[in-house]
């Protein structure tokens, strides 16, 4: 069969060769007055770039979405569509990605943390090799903050720390982020903070923060900003290495960790998981694109995510901006699928539900 | 600024050249998108979002809203007009509102749909606005065990929707509990009812089930039978008759006011609660409407009391669902996370500062729900008459165009080519239950409040351990649950000895 298939192939060379014939040809005959553009960006002009969004529309990945496709337009020379694909938690959209031609006319904004977790706990439907996309860089790292209702008096982490497991801790989905988080923390602080389960959306986790069930929750600094910033919630601890600007007086969890009776495993833990945490959200192409292609839409991405008009709209909306290059995650995503053995089973263990 | 300032401002600004021409248009957009099947308010408002980076707070918000406020109004005349429910919360109307189509009143159904819609909306929104100096409270009193009970409460209605045999009813709604609980179970991180398929994981999705099981299954009744959706009749109506109808059908649902305020007040108060969304609060209404009625016999076989209830509910849930959208910037619905996203990308603030800083655009919400309905209301009389004509098509010309355009709703929620089997598998059940006699609307009503009775125990016992349900609101809740139900047990027995007297 192998030898029988370049003599197949042949006819179909030839039809191409002249699909590519007649596109130039046609290209140059409509861009007589305007500027020439060959190589890769030739081939992107005109074309259309379908962006699979893994979530649905209205969600915080769509909004990014929307926000940044003018400007992926405006220096790809390409029309950019999303395509919404929600599902199995944004695997399906990913799993898309992970198959679409390698044409590179098909993008993929994805859930970096959840992915890498989902594989390395082999949960069935992560039909995707993570460190095989071709990364084009990241919008946003996931900067997690742990909030408590002001109405419950705790002001630190020492103090519900303290108070263990009278502090009931609100998450949505077993094995989701804000699950994960919690109970990581739990086990790198032996906190034994109570954590409930199964509200079905952070709204709701919130509604049962203001009604005084439960105490607090772990979240994005973007969607804590909200309730921090009308005075009903305060954070108590932020997760990364360094305190954020806008929370230059909250403890970073690695500065508490040296206050656990075992700082050494308390930071183990907590760098495979900001380790997560650095994958954040980045757009990917399928594995195996052309290299120059490759190089075209990083470069395009990163002058998306530097310009200044953009920039205002992110600001204005709420919607922080944490570029990193596309060789940058690429590395990130190799270091956060090999932690250390033991920890490995740790995050597999919270991830299945089983801490 | 001061509540009645806002009003006043809120109000100049929403009829103003610069807000009232969005509104217009978003009104009449969502009117479209509410009569093709399968697309909802999500849709619209999805579609709308990229206009609003460009736009200011008053016109986006009216833009946004208005297109979300009249879908109902166009999802309830394709219900009437085509037996296939034009957006989720229309399916209830489909038990009375067909069945007028086919004794000839299919205008009279629609003016009424229209009409009690545009009232429930006024209701909702007024009630919102009465309600803002203490909406915080309002909006904190429903917690995981009072949506428990609430949900249970609201299951129990079945029992009224099948009074005729209340066996195949209970059968019907247990189905849709277990329906409900295909799909990773969050709780448990389990994986029920998936048979492997990674498709089913995360559940079943209503709008293909909701197709399904009223539209396609429609589309097979009229394949079957042949002949055309008007059935008997032996041509469809003229368009002054249509006209004339329209009229008769706003005069009768004004007649009926009392009934409107009620199940508005039901829409309404089920838009409060967070996660019940507008479809049970339509069957609420409906059984409400039945059990309150002095002519119980005709529901279901073309009842006007049976189209006014569920429209003027659906659509009264709005301003319950923004309550707490509004009081705290936590949104109360799918519907509500998309409206709170465009308020950030017009860059308002929300939660308690809008209330105290802004209430301006909260009464641009309020008075763009009310005249965004009144504008569908009037945009939709006018889409009668041509809709009138298709239904007098044959089925052989009609069931493959409508069949197309069904599945392309089906498939439009999540690009799903699954959604598409899904809508077809539930076409089939939907036939075969009701060629059998059994209540879709029953299995309907268990499968939405499945998910919500299931998750708010689950979180009940959580938070408060196993005596939650003696807490007084919840216990409360519950003797009325209990009543209900005993009241109802009671009818059921007493129409079986009638019965059987009667045969006796």
């Amino acid at each position: 069969m192998g030898t029988a298939r370049p003599t197949l192939n042949f006819p179909g060379k030839l039809v191409l060769l002249a699909f590519a014939a007649f596109g130039l040809i046609s290209c140059q005959s409509g861009n007589d007055g305007g500027e020439q553009k060959t190589g890769v960006a030739g081939f992107y002009d005109g074309r259309v770039v379908k962006w699979i969004i893994p979530y649905s529309p209205g969600g915080g990945y769509d909004e990014y979405g929307r926000m940044l496709a003018p400007y992926l337009e405006k220096y790809i020379g390409a029309r950019v569509d999303i395509l919404n694909l929600p599902g199995a938690g944004g695997m399906r959209g990913a799993n898309d990605l992970f198959n679409a031609p390698n044409d590179g006319l098909t993008i993929g904004l994805i859930n970096g943390s959840a992915l890498v977790t989902n594989e390395l706990a082999g949960i069935r439907g992560a039909d995707y090799k993570i460190a095989e996309f071709e990364f084009l860089g990241r919008i946003v790292a996931d900067r997690r903050v742990l909030v408590v209702a002001k109405s419950t008096g705790f002001k630190s982490f020492e103090e519900i720390w303290q108070a263990g497991n009278q502090v009931k801790i609100g998450a949505t989905g077993l094995g989701g982020s804000t699950y994960v988080d919690a109970v990581i923390v739990n086990e790198a602080f032996d906190a034994g903070f109570d954590i409930i389960h199964g509200f079905d959306s952070s709204s709701i986790v919130k509604q049962s923060m203001l009604r005084g069930n439960i105490a607090g929750t772990w979240g994005s600094w973007g969607s804590a900003l909200d309730a921090v910033d009308q005075g009903t919630d305060l954070v108590i601890l932020q997760s990364g290495r360094q305190r954020m600007p806008d929370l230059a007086d909250v403890p970073t969890a690695f500065e508490m960790a040296e206050k656990t009776s075992d700082p050494a495993r308390a930071k183990a833990i907590l760098t495979a998981w900001e380790l997560l945490h650095a994958v954040g959200r980045p757009v990917a192409l399928p594995p195996n694109v052309n290299p120059e292609k490759v190089r075209f839409l990083r470069e395009a991405f990163r002058e998306a995510l530097h310009d200044p008009e953009m920039l205002a709209i992110a600001a204005k909306t709420l919607r922080p901006i944490d570029y990193a290059t596309g060789e940058e995650v690429q590395q990130i995503v190799i270091d956060a699928t090999s932690m250390p053995d033991d920890i490995e089973q740790l995050f597999v263990r919270a991830i299945k539900g089983q801490l | 600024m001061g509540i009645v300032e806002g009003m006043i401002s809120g109000f100049l600004q929403a009829i103003s050249l610069a807000v009232f021409p969005y509104l217009f248009v978003g009104a009449l957009f969502g009117l479209v998108i509410g009569v093709i099947p399968g697309l909802s308010g999500h849709f619209a408002m999805a579609m709308i979002i990229p206009f609003l980076y460009a736009m200011e707070p008053g016109p986006g918000v009216a833009f946004l809203l208005g297109a979300h406020s009249t879908v109902a109004q166009g999802g309830g005349l394709t219900a009437i007009l085509f037996s296939t429910p034009g957006t989720g919360q229309n399916a209830a109307t489909l038990l009375d509102g067909p069945p007028m189509r086919n004794n000839g009143l299919g205008g009279m159904a629609a003016g009424a749909a229209m009409t009690s819609c545009f009232l429930g909306a006024t209701f909702g929104a007024v009630v919102l606005a009465l309600l803002l100096p203490v909406l915080q409270k309002v909006v904190l009193f429903f917690g995981p065990p009072e949506i428990f009970v609430l949900a249970f409460l609201a299951l129990t209605f079945v029992a009224v929707l099948g009074k005729e045999d209340i066996t195949k009813s209970l059968i019907a709604a247990l189905a849709g509990l277990l329906l409900a609980m295909v799909g990773l179970d969050n709780v448990t991180n389990q994986e029920r009812f998936t048979f492997g398929l990674l498709e089913l994981r995360d559940g079943l999705q209503l709008v293909p089930v909701i197709l399904g099981l009223f539209a396609v299954a429609e589309m097979f009744e009229l394949w079957v039978k042949g002949g055309s959706l008007t059935g008997t009749q032996e041509s469809s109506l003229s368009a002054k008759e249509t006209q004339k109808q329209i009229f008769q059908g706003m005069i009768e649902s004004l007649k009926r006011w009392w009934l409107v305020i009620r199940c508005s007040a039901v829409g309404t108060g089920m838009g409060l609660i967070p996660g019940l969304g507008s479809a049970p609060a339509a069957f609420v209404a409906y059984a409400h409407a039945k059990q309150t009625s002095k002519s119980k016999d005709t529901f279901g076989k073309g009842n006007i009391e049976g189209v006014i209830a569920p429209e003027s509910a659906n659509n009264a849930v709005e301003g319950g669902a923004l309550a707490s959208t509004v009081a705290f910037g936590v949104p109360g619905s799918s519907s509500m996370a998309i409206v709170l996203g465009a308020l950030f990308v017009l860059g308002q603030e929300t939660g308690p500062r809008m209330v105290t800083e802004h209430v301006d655009v909260v009464f641009i919400m309020i008075f763009t729900i009310i005249i965004g309905n009144f504008i569908g209301m009037v945009g939709g009389m006018f889409l009668v008459n041509p809709l009138t004509r298709v239904t007098g098509l044959r089925g052989t010309v009609l069931v493959p165009v409508l069949i197309a355009i069904v599945f392309t709703g089906a498939f439009a929620v999540e690009r799903s080519w699954f959604d598409i089997g899904v809508a077809l598998v539930f076409g089939v059940i939907g036939y075969l239950m009701k060629e059998l006699d059994y209540s879709r609307a029953a299995l309907l009503i268990g499968f939405v409040l499945g998910f919500a009775v299931e998750k708010n125990l689950y979180l009940a016992l959580q938070l408060s351990g196993p005596y939650f349900i003696f807490d007084p609101i919840p216990l409360t809740l519950a003797v009325i649950t209990i009543g209900f139900l005993g009241y109802n047990v009671w009818g059921i027995i007493q129409h079986h000895r009638e019965v059987k007297k009667r045969a006796g």
